[in-house]
């Protein structure tokens, strides 16, 4: 049973969509449980990919492919987790601030977090901070995840985390932010929860912030 | 020394008779600081600031009469409300939808050099203008790729689909270099600078491996850099963010300037680029647009300004400007002080 699962994390770190869907159909018919092939196989692949990245092995290409192989297994696999009541590690809801288009860097943070056991919905880009504050109030929710490139757009992340605190829903989540002029005092100004300077740091980040 | 005078010498490994200073920003933030000066036009604040401002030249488009909100290689583009301003981005690319060489090669068709007037260059360069350097022609044709594919699959193409990549970069890069050689031939010998630019580097990192550089982008960056020292011109390569491990390799093909240098970001500290770099390559740009300009104080300007001409300065080899387009969420104040403390301690070296 361990070869499939090898198998598996292998294609998710080659890339290679076509073999991480054949190999996790196999492993359900199998019988292997999903959560198995999750958190053995998907997660601790994309764990790798993270690794990769921050030690300057792998770059955005390898990543983005890495991440789409990921997610089509988890595609065949989300069915079966939820008839089998299996918990996402956390809820994020992510998207580019009001006035961005650009949508990279935030779509990597998302994939990466999903690849970490989250359960990731995505606003999009140039979302506007009711938005997120709708989200928020929604419940359910215990990270709200807001990217920008512009130094032009980031003051909006700071009227996001205002308009959470006018609508009351400021102390239900935890609020991160990044983007390329985003840093760490930027964070800590404008009261964030966190601040992480790569995609794979951020999902570092948001494990420790719902452990 | 006139403005052309001190960017040749500085070009020439000569000491200029001091740190030339370039300028860079958008509409918006230029309208802005035009209006803290009371000058009428962008050319009045250059002189007013003593910058030594490049004067860009190209060919007017004579095409084919283009849809709305549309360019030439059929990328589609909407303007964006950021809150204090406006700015245009591509929504959609021509290429978004195709799987294959042959489809592309079936469906689409690449623009020409023949859909522009090349006559009107040498009457761009006339009056006050003839003191300042010249730039023109060069390439950036990822990022035209990125946008005719659509910017995430344009990242995949790379590791899925070299083909594509290798194909459709042959061709832009061949429209670039048709249109610079057009360009040389309207004013021979007088342009001084082509752009040669590739986005490369992240925040913290490179954006795409050594390997992939190399085999995509060095060898057609080269034939651009040969072709400007064959025309008498100077290859200034822009790439963004942190770059350290790709720099001798660009060193390699011949570039002539570095830019921006965001020595915030990891490897691309000041000194160590003029230790390392300066021997080879002129240092261009180096005041921080991320943190600096926009949100900086005046004081943390001018100490940035003097701090960069103190180590990137010395022997030439430094042109003082900001580390991209100078945005509107810029105080002029900053950018003001950032001129007048380029004149003051530029003197210095």
């Amino acid at each position: 049973m361990d070869d499939i699962l090898t198998a598996i994390r292998t294609a998710v770190i080659q890339g290679n969509a076509g073999e991480v869907e054949s190999q996790v159909k196999a492993a359900l018919e199998g019988g292997m449980a999903p959560k198995s092939i999750l958190d053995h196989a998907l997660i601790d692949g994309m764990r790798e990919v993270g690794a990769k990245f921050e030690e300057g092995e792998f770059f955005v290409p390898e990543m983005l492919v890495a991440a789409r192989a990921m997610k089509g297994g988890l595609t065949l696999l989300r069915p079966r987790l939820i008839e089998e009541a299996v918990e996402p590690l956390g809820r994020v809801v992510i998207g580019t601030v009001r006035g961005d288009m650009h949508d990279i860097g935030k779509n990597l943070v998302g994939m990466m977090m999903e690849g970490a056991g989250f359960e990731v919905k995505d606003l999009g880009v140039n979302v506007a901070p009711e938005q997120f504050v709708d989200a928020a109030k929604a419940g359910d929710v215990d990270i709200i995840a807001l990217s920008a490139l512009l130094t032009t757009t980031m003051p909006n992340m700071a009227d996001v985390i205002k308009k959470l605190d006018d609508a009351g829903a400021r102390q239900k989540v935890k609020v991160l932010v990044g983007g390329a002029p985003v840093t760490e005092a930027f964070a800590q100004r404008i009261g964030a929860d966190g601040f992480a300077p790569d995609a794979s740091q951020a999902a570092t980040l948001a494990k420790s912030l719902v452990a | 020394m006139t403005p052309k005078e001190r960017w040749l010498a500085v070009l020439a490994g000569q000491s200029p008779d001091r740190v030339p200073m370039d300028y860079w920003g958008t509409p918006e933030a230029t309208r802005k600081v035009r209006a803290h000066l009371g000058c009428r036009t962008r050319w009045d604040m250059i002189e007013r600031l003593r910058i030594d401002a490049v004067v860009g030249v190209g060919p007017e488009y004579v095409g084919p009469k283009l849809p709305r909100n549309t360019d030439m290689y059929g990328r589609r583009y909407r303007s964006v409300d950021y809150g204090s301003g406006r700015y245009v981005e591509c929504i959609s690319g021509p290429l978004e939808n195709y799987h294959s060489v042959d489809e592309i090669e079936a469906n689409y068709t690449w623009p020409s050099v023949d859909w522009f007037d090349y006559s009107v260059i040498p009457g761009q360069i006339r009056g006050r203008k003839r003191n300042y350097p010249i730039r023109g022609g060069g390439s950036e044709p990822f990022l035209i790729y990125a946008e005719l594919r659509g910017r995430e699959q344009a990242y995949i193409d790379l590791v899925e689909h070299p083909d594509i990549v290798h194909y459709c970069l042959d061709k832009l890069f061949d429209l670039c270099y048709e249109n610079t050689v057009r360009i040389y031939e309207q004013i021979p010998g007088q342009v001084n600078l082509s752009y040669v630019a590739e986005d490369f580097g992240g925040q913290e990192s490179l954006l795409f491996s050594p390997a992939i550089i190399r085999e995509f982008f060095l060898p057609r960056m080269k034939r651009m850099v040969d072709l400007a020292h064959q025309a008498g011109a100077y290859a200034f390569f822009h790439s963004d963010g942190a770059i350290r491990r790709i720099i001798p390799d660009m060193i390699g093909i011949g570039i002539d300037v570095l830019n921006p240098l965001q020595w915030r970001s990891p490897g691309m500290d000041r000194a160590s680029l003029k230790k390392d770099f300066g021997d080879s390559v002129v240092l261009h740009g180096g005041v921080d647009n991320q943190y600096t300009l926009p949100f900086g104080t005046v004081d943390e300007v001018q100490s940035e300004v003097r701090d960069n001409i103190e180590m990137m300065g010395q022997g030439g080899g430094y042109i003082l400007a900001p580390c991209h387009n100078i945005q509107a969420v810029s105080p002029p104040e900053n950018v003001v002080a950032m001129y007048e403390a380029g004149w003051e301690y530029g003197r210095i070296y």
